[in-house]
């Protein structure tokens, strides 16, 4: 392994160097265990890191609350997402896809922003931020700053919409209902065991329900089901309108056919395509038990 | 004959505590804190295992987070402090109370994992101290078994089953 690497001090130099390394193979580094990993089994010849790690920026490393929601900078770390007593109680769902992630050691230094650029389809915070309809918050060399849903931020496996003059700046997650008065909201994981694992299949709910009961918002997002993490969009409008505990057992499975319908899983070593589609529609079953 | 390609190589210096002194080095961009701690600095008590940031035998804590050593680059312990194995004991002679109680819990057999275990020990009590963790579980003071075994997760061990290292680490928080 061997690479060279710039530290940018503050996000102008961070952007000063992005433009400089225009013409050049340059990755982003932020929490660095994805990539470390993938560069000491595959080094990459002339490739320059841009090390974000000490960027000294609030905006690009913290959280803010404000009225419309919650915003975290790209280099948020999972950890500090498990530990906020504000996330858990708000938004379950991310918590627990933080808590879910690989380990105690990963978390301290793995990044929100890391998780999506990433861009896995079994990227488990991405699948969170999905089903929380979050917006994507990019800044350019220009000085241009550009948002995007972040249904539209992957494109493929291992490819998003972010140019190579851009950087991750932060992502938003938009303040639940005002008249939401339960949340039934968390990740399931599926995996072979329960620690270090690369999900086989995920499933990312956060619903909201009024005080009669009544689903007034939904988010469903599948992992490592899709080439990307994809948003169940008609399985959440099917929802719309029900009440969240007297929905029947056809209304179940009828659900789960809308979240399978996103689901094009492939065969690999750790599960077959067709044990990946059974398990998914059991545990979207599972949400209303 | 092939020609030989000539790479200058960057160095970047670095300056950080390494348990208690102060370290200046010059390094590579691509070198990961494991390789700076055990081949430059000397220090082979943390060790490396799997390398790609499983198994948790380097762990290391940077500013008082456990951190795979492995996959972490050593640029940025860049003013900061790092506390590896070596460090944990004041140097009186006496073992930490982390080590203390593995031993007497016979937490230890080959001792490979050892190091890791008692750095991710150590930053479990650590967090639980200053509040730095999970919400809302075990009225918040002490971690239930469960939850050591979570903590740990990281931090892999091939002879003990984890029976006695939980153990040891369940003391400390009923103590």
């Amino acid at each position: 392994m061997n690479f060279e690497i710039i530290n940018p001090g503050t996000t102008k130099e961070l952007l000063g160097a992005v433009n400089k390394l225009q013409k050049e193979k340059f990755r982003f580094g932020a929490g660095c265990t994805d990539l470390l990993m993938e560069l000491k089994k595959k080094p990459e010849d002339g490739l320059t890191i841009i090390n974000l790690s000490q960027v000294k920026d609030s905006s690009f490393s913290g959280i803010k609350k404000s009225a419309k929601g919650m915003r975290l900078g790209a280099m948020f770390t999972a950890h500090k997402i498990v530990v906020n007593e504000e996330i858990k109680n708000a938004f379950n769902v991310l918590h627990e896809s933080a808590h879910n992630l690989a380990s105690t050691q990963i978390r301290q230094v793995a990044t929100v922003g890391g998780n999506l650029c990433t861009a896995s389809p079994s990227g488990d915070i991405a699948c969170a931020l999905v089903a929380l309809d979050a917006t994507c918050e990019m800044l350019s060399t220009t000085g241009k700053r550009r948002e995007i849903n972040i249904k539209e931020f992957f494109i493929g496996v291992r490819t998003t919409a972010i140019g190579k003059n851009e950087v991750l700046y932060g992502i938003a997650v938009p303040a639940n209902e005002k008249k939401t008065k339960t949340i039934h909201s968390n990740f399931i994981k599926i995996g072979t065991r329960r620690s270090m694992e690369c999900s086989v299949v995920s499933l990312a709910y956060h619903i909201q329900v009024n005080e009669e009961g009544v689903i007034i918002k939904a988010g469903v997002s599948i992992g490592a089901s899709a080439p990307t993490v994809r948003f169940a969009e008609e399985a959440c409008d099917f929802l719309i309108g029900k009440k969240f505990k007297a929905i029947s057992q056809k209304e179940k499975e009828e659900f789960a056919e809308k979240v399978l319908s996103y689901a094009s899983p492939i065969t690999d070593i750790r599960a077959t395509s067709w044990y990946r589609k059974e398990v998914l529609f059991n545990i979207s079953k599972s949400i209303f038990e | 004959m092939k020609k030989e390609k000539i790479n200058k190589v960057i160095k970047h210096d670095i300056s950080f505590k390494l348990n208690g002194k102060k370290v200046d080095c010059s390094i590579k961009g691509s070198t990961v804190l494991l390789d700076l701690l055990r081949d430059d600095l000397e220090l082979k008590g943390t060790k490396a295992g799997c390398n790609e940031g499983e198994c948790g035998a380097c762990t290391v804590l940077v500013d008082d987070a456990p951190v795979n050593s492995c996959l972490y680059l050593a640029v940025n312990v860049n003013g900061k402090s790092v506390t590896t194995i070596e460090g944990l004991a004041n140097g009186d002679g006496e073992l930490h109370p982390v080590q203390e109680s593995l031993v007497k819990s016979g937490a230890v057999q080959c001792g490979f994992c050892t190091s890791g275990m008692a750095m991710a020990i150590k930053a479990m009590v650590s967090q639980y101290e200053s509040g730095q963790h999970v919400p809302g579980e075990s009225g918040n003071n002490f971690p239930s078994r469960e939850e050591i075994k979570k903590y740990l997760e990281g931090n892999l061990c091939r002879c003990t089953g984890y029976v006695k290292i939980v153990d040891s680490a369940e003391k400390l928080f009923s103590n």
